[in-house]
């Protein structure tokens, strides 16, 4: 499974990749923000993204709301994993076809019970 | 002042002015006086009145410029607010990953030493030089070893993955810091626009510059909340995203 992490501080991307190799996710790419993630998107076979939502360039809810617009690329399940915790946002969020809402500071246990749920509801 | 050319005295006025003094009435010639004078006084008066209506328009304008108001009373407060905010979080982070080495080195320390135990044995049997009860010595040796080595890693493993988690504060208080060097530069403008209002600086330059530009959505996306208890639009951890969500039907 090809997963994209998507954050603007490297230091987060680092905490994430090596939660999901923790988890047995191997194949991970990296992009620092919303702009920089979509070519890459466009041509790679990703099945799966991880986003933050406030970055410079695309932020995360526009990256998604790409994806989910794109016929190439709608069906690919997106994980917010964002600061942002606003009512309105995460309503947002959903309404934009998110499949999952991690607000940070989190934990390793939070990130893998989401992508069980995630996983398990796509079968 | 001009005021003093403008001063007219008519003729009947002078010649009022000598009789008063002949007919010795000085109270009445202070009076004249002070009537001829009157022009000026009142011209005077108008100036110092449209200054000081100039002046209170100033100020008055100076009080309503709320952004003005607001950046003292809620965003540098509020600025300083994260800043502490920064400073308990990275605390927060040194500790965690200090606790977890702290704990990793007992752990090393073990494994370490049930390596050095089995040593001697496991030396003599590279060597041949092996007695039966040494070999069987050698063998509960490893045996705990192998145990140890297993439970021990596992542990280590565990903590360095708090380790990592522990460095999460960067990203986080990246983003308040850059919300504070925001207000920040925001002040500057600011007070480099009161300045110019009040025509201390004419630098063409600083007129081109405009106060911090306007990202679309930029009152949307706010960055961590530091103040969670005290809102109520924002979910204050992760159940509360969890029950949001699933009050949504998600």
């Amino acid at each position: 499974m090809k997963v994209l992490v998507v954050d603007d501080f490297s230091t987060m991307r680092r905490i994430v990749k090596n939660l999901l190799r923790d988890l047995g996710f191997t194949n991970i790419s990296e992009a620092d923000d919303g702009s920089t993630a979509w070519p890459m998107l466009q041509s790679g076979d990703f099945d799966f993204v991880v986003t933050d939502w406030n970055m410079p360039g695309m932020q995360g809810i526009d990256l998604l709301k790409n994806i989910r617009s794109d016929p190439k690329l709608a069906h690919i399940p997106v994980l917010l994993v964002t600061a942002e915790a606003k009512k309105e946002q995460i309503v947002m969020a959903a309404q934009a076809g998110v499949n999952g809402y991690i607000v940070k500071p989190f934990t390793a246990a939070t990130l893998k019970t989401k992508l069980d749920k995630i996983f398990e509801r796509l079968g | 002042m001009t005021a003093s050319t403008k001063v007219h005295v008519s003729l009947e006025q002078a010649k009022l002015l000598v009789q008063h003094l002949e007919s010795n009435e000085q109270e009445k010639a202070n009076e004249l006086i002070a009537e001829i004078q009157n022009p000026i006084n009142s011209e005077l008066f108008a100036e110092i009145g449209k200054l000081t209506r100039q002046l209170h328009d100033s100020l008055m304008n100076f009080q309503l410029d709320s952004r003005l108001n607001d950046l003292a009373t809620a965003d540098i407060p509020d600025a300083k607010e994260r800043l502490n905010y920064v400073i308990a979080r990275t605390e927060d982070a040194a500790n965690k990953t200090m606790d977890a080495v702290e704990a990793i080195f007992p752990v090393v320390d073990t494994l370490q030493a049930q390596v050095k135990s089995v040593t001697p044995d496991w030396q003599k049997l590279m060597h041949n030089k092996i007695d039966l009860s040494e070999f069987k010595n050698l063998c509960r040796g490893i045996d705990g070893l192998l145990t140890t080595t297993s439970v021990e890693t596992e542990k280590m493993h565990g903590l360095m993955t708090d380790v990592l988690m522990a460095q999460d504060f960067q990203d986080l208080t990246g983003q308040v810091i850059r919300k504070v060097i925001d207000l920040v530069r925001e002040v500057e403008d600011s007070l480099i626009n009161m300045l110019t209002a009040f025509g201390i600086s004419s630098d063409g330059t600083l007129e081109s510059k405009q106060p911090g530009e306007r990202k679309v959505g930029k009152n949307l996306v706010e960055g961590p909340i530091i103040n969670t208890e005290e809102r109520n639009d924002v979910a204050a951890n992760q159940d509360d995203v969890d029950d949001l969500l699933s009050s949504l039907g998600f």
